[in-house]
């Protein structure tokens, strides 16, 4: 109650202050630029702070994000969206993290091993305390890995596949050992990407409704203010275990409308806005205000085709579409160059990426040479694709559609669904009830080739729209390498067959695009994540 | 009839209204793709996952199992569980309801303030410049789609020359009488609290002053034309007094109704206001409710839109019938 006290009081000496620079800007006939430019980053509500107040105000480094959607409530392992995880993941704690390349770190477990295949082991770092006080142990964290796998603890957690198939949890001398149904040959991928810890007692002591309204976590911020689909506020936690971190408070919201999201940046408004469309970057960058920063993400956009019909069951006619987009030409000019061009499902710097495997060049005469020998010549398709829901999706499908229709042996139609409608029929569960040809994009936050190959391309995947007797051997043995190098072959090998398999239109890596405000310093994550502890001022 | 009965007759058929709400929009589960379970497992959830997912949330249970449950729970007070937030409904949708009316009562004030004086001036002054301009202004107003002249304000006025904020709430109402006992300089919060309302009051009333001004101004050339007005020119009543004593009265009575029932309109139709400037009220919450799939938070949205919208009908009834007591309560 206090702090949000505060928080009001400080905005109101920065109006009052904003609106006499105005003013005398009004009197002096000035521009009155002063007024918004002296410290924006000092309060999410800009302006330039009293100079009457207490002098700490001037110090205090406050960082306003602005995203495209809200969390889904608080609880970090009820969730399974990237905007809540965002939240999240400020005051919550995994036992191992990500750096901003995506290499692994240590968090609340400070050494990690395999003792046998199939079981692991953390040892848990002293010291670390929630926010309510209380000490992390060793229940909390078997606890908190319980909760996430096992339906009858608890919740039936979204996040119940993201740790594999976890059979039992052990603790002692300060070390939790989790044994796996398998070898689980990524587990430490698997737990640095997720497996939040909650305390124990705190959520057996609560309820949903205020578990998704409260924190309690070990993480470097704790929560100030949760004002439900519209903000959430944090300070920074005075007894983080890890690095103290520059950022005193940090506010998190959110605008559907990207072209408000922008305003705010440029307004001073907000210090970090994400997924800034290709055609305001020009806007932000010509401004003195704020910069782009653009990075590439986990997420990979391709057009699958079902193995199972025709024409896509021919593997010369997948090829041939490969062969008919201009990918080049579509990242240039409908993504203003924010994209990388892919020919395998595995995005460079995972494991598994093989850097032998070329994207397919476009060649429309070799598209059409191919769709003859197919035997599929004058066939009509139809590309399904979302709306709205990967950065300029529409308007990629509508290219990838123009150019497959301009081939002489193919017609292209396009139809645009709702995701909601689309995902409906991708994740049923038989094959038959898929669309043939779609637009999809996968993210892949563990930076492993299998997490996305097994989904979508292993015939026992939940997403699956092939079923290829060498690529499920090729998984399998994957899956069962203790050794990394050897698997990190395996996984090259699958890449390359899959490559020739062709079972997408491989199309690009997506960017995610973030403003950034002049006066802070931030390296954006691969992994959509936003690390406002790394933030310092500029 | 009397009042009293009028009032009641009025509420029961408001409850058949919001009963009827309640159902289209659990029929509209059967229409509409998507099921909530994809907006709360991952894509690639295996089918236990999903099923377990289903279960917990109540899902899997028939739906008129889950009509009658909704129903029973509301006859209670309990608008149900989001199963999206993991958070109670009605706390949620109660805590939106006071940014969309102050929204809706700003946008109001500002056609109020504008159209009224406008609509006199553009009657009084027929056929000059100013009845032009007026005219102009309306046609602009009737004819300006919110969202674009939100936007067009936010660039001009918030990023470009930094007078207001772009968006967002971060100073309401209350802070501003709060401001005239407490700490905060009440200048300061007002002026906060105008930097952050006047443009979505602006977008959302821009349309209502449009409105009203034309049809004041078409009134007030009605009631001038009249015998009683000549009468009391020929009493030698001032000029100021005719229009504004007794013209505009008479002018007033179907403004009224237009404003009450707009008013109404305003509870629910700021959607896209709130969206274009984050206005954390019913609008964007109901829009947020329907990307996410939340069955039991769209439901809860706009029931209590439904029942505003209601209520004001009543009383503007009411009132309409009070101000002009030709009217019966029929």
């Amino acid at each position: 109650m206090s702090d949000k006290d505060t928080n009001r009081r400080r905005f109101m000496q920065a109006a009052g202050s904003a609106a006499a620079a105005v003013a005398l800007a009004g009197c002096a006939g000035g521009d009155g630029g002063d007024s918004g430019e002296s410290t924006p980053t000092e309060t999410d509500e800009s302006g330039g702070g009293s100079d009457t107040e207490e002098p700490d105000t001037e110090e205090t480094l406050s960082v306003n994000v602005t995203m495209g959607q809200m969390d889904s409530g608080l609880d970090p392992q009820d969730h399974a969206e990237t905007n809540t995880e965002i939240i999240v993941g400020q005051a919550y704690d995994g036992l191992m993290d990500r750096d901003k390349n995506g290499g692994i770190i240590a968090s609340l477990a400070t050494e990690w091993e395999r003792v046998e295949p199939g079981v692991a082991r953390f040892t848990l770092r002293d010291g670390v305390t929630f926010h309510n006080g209380d000490d992390l142990t060793e229940e909390d964290v078997a606890y908190s890995i319980r909760r996430i796998v096992d339906n009858d603890v608890g919740i039936s957690s979204p996040q119940a596949n993201d740790l594999g198939a976890v059979s039992e949890v052990e603790t002692g001398d300060g070390e939790v050992t989790v044994r796996f149904d398998g070898l689980n040959p990524i587990v430490f991928q698997l737990f640095a990407t997720n497996g939040p810890v909650v305390q124990q007692s705190w959520i057996e002591e609560n309820g949903s409704d205020f578990i998704n309204q409260n924190v309690n976590g070990t993480g470097p911020f704790q929560l100030t203010e949760y004002d439900s689909g519209n903000q959430v506020s944090f300070e920074r936690n005075p007894d983080y275990w890890g690095e103290v971190t520059e950022v005193d408070e940090a506010t998190l919201g959110a605008s559907s409308e990207s072209s408000t999201r922008v305003n705010r940046l440029l307004a001073e408004e907000s210090d970090i806005v994400t997924n800034v469309p290709p055609q305001e970057v020009s806007r932000i960058e010509g401004s003195d205000v704020a910069g782009v920063n653009p990075v590439a993400s986990t997420r990979v956009i391709f057009l699958q085709m079902r193995y199972d019909v025709e024409p896509f069951s021919s593997q010369q006619f997948r090829q041939a579409m490969n062969y008919a987009v201009d990918l080049e030409g579509i990242i240039e000019n409908v993504l203003n160059g924010f994209g990388t061009p892919t020919g395998q499902p595995t995005l460079e710097a995972f494991t598994g990426y093989n850097p032998d495997v070329e994207p397919y060049p476009y060649d429309p005469e070799e598209a059409e040479r191919l769709v003859e020998e197919s035997g599929h010549a004058g066939v009509e398709i139809t590309l399904q694709t979302p709306i709205g829901r990967y950065l300029k999706d529409v308007e990629i499908a509508q290219a990838a559609a123009n150019q497959i229709d301009s081939l002489s042996n193919v017609s292209c139609e396009l139809e645009q669904r709702e995701f909601s409608s689309l995902v409906q029929d991708i994740t049923t569960g038989n094959i038959e009830d898929k669309p043939h040809f779609n637009l999809l994009g996968w993210g892949n936050g563990e930076f492993d080739g299998s997490q996305t190959i097994i989904p979508l391309l292993a015939s026992n995947g939940a997403l699956t729209i092939l079923k290829n007797d060498e690529v499920d051997a090729l998984m399998e043995e994957a899956q069962n390498e203790a050794d990394p190098e050897a698997r990190e072959e395996i996984l090259r090998e699958a890449n390359a067959l899959l490559h020739d398999l062709a079972p997408w239109v491989f199309m690009h890596q997506q960017f995610s695009v973030y403003g950034v405000s002049n006066d802070i310093e931030w390296q954006p994550r691969n992994d959509e994540f936003i690390d406002i502890d790394t933030v310092t001022r500029r | 009839m009397s009042l009293g009965r009028f009032a009641i007759k009025r509420t029961l058929q408001g409850i058949g209204v919001v009963w009827g709400v309640i159902t289209v929009v659990f029929a509209l589960r059967f229409v509409t793709p998507g099921s909530a379970i994809n907006a709360v497992a991952p894509l690639d959830a295996d089918q236990a996952t999903r099923e377990a997912i289903a279960a917990e949330l109540g899902l899997d249970q028939p739906l008129y199992v889950q009509y009658g449950q909704y129903l029973f729970d509301l006859i209670q007070g309990d608008l149900g569980f989001s199963y999206i937030r993991g958070q109670a409904v009605t706390p949620l949708v109660l805590s939106k309801i006071p940014a969309t009316v102050e929204l809706a009562v700003a946008a109001t004030v500002v056609a109020i303030v504008l159209s009224i004086p406008l609509g006199v001036l553009s009657a009084t002054r027929r056929n000059q410049p100013v009845d032009y301009g007026a005219t102009l202004f309306s046609l602009f107003g009737i004819s300006t789609p919110n969202f674009w002249l939100g936007i067009m304000m936010i660039l001009v006025l918030a990023v470009e020359f930094g007078i207001f904020r772009t968006s967002g709430r971060g100073v309401d109402i209350a802070d501003v009488f709060f401001s005239v006992v407490g700490p905060d300089p009440f200048v300061d919060t007002l002026l906060g609290w105008l930097s952050y309302i006047t443009l979505p009051a602006i977008a959302l009333g821009t349309y209502f002053t449009a409105l009203i001004t034309r049809l004041t101004r078409s009134g007030m050339l009605d009631e001038l034309g009249k015998p009683y007005v000549r009468a009391t020119r020929a009493k030698g009543l001032p000029e100021t007094l005719v229009r504004y004593k007794h013209a505009l009265r008479n002018t007033l009575t179907p403004v009224i109704t237009v404003l009450g029932l707009q008013l109404g309109t305003l509870i629910g139709g700021a959607v896209i206001t709130e969206a274009v400037f984050s206005w954390p009220g019913l609008g964007t919450l109901v829009i947020r409710s329907i990307n996410l799939r939340d069955w039991p938070l769209l439901q809860g949205s706009l029931i209590v839109i439904g029942i505003s919208f209601v209520l004001v009908n009543i009383a503007v009834d009411m009132l309409y019938a009070y101000l002009d007591p030709r009217v019966a309560y029929e």
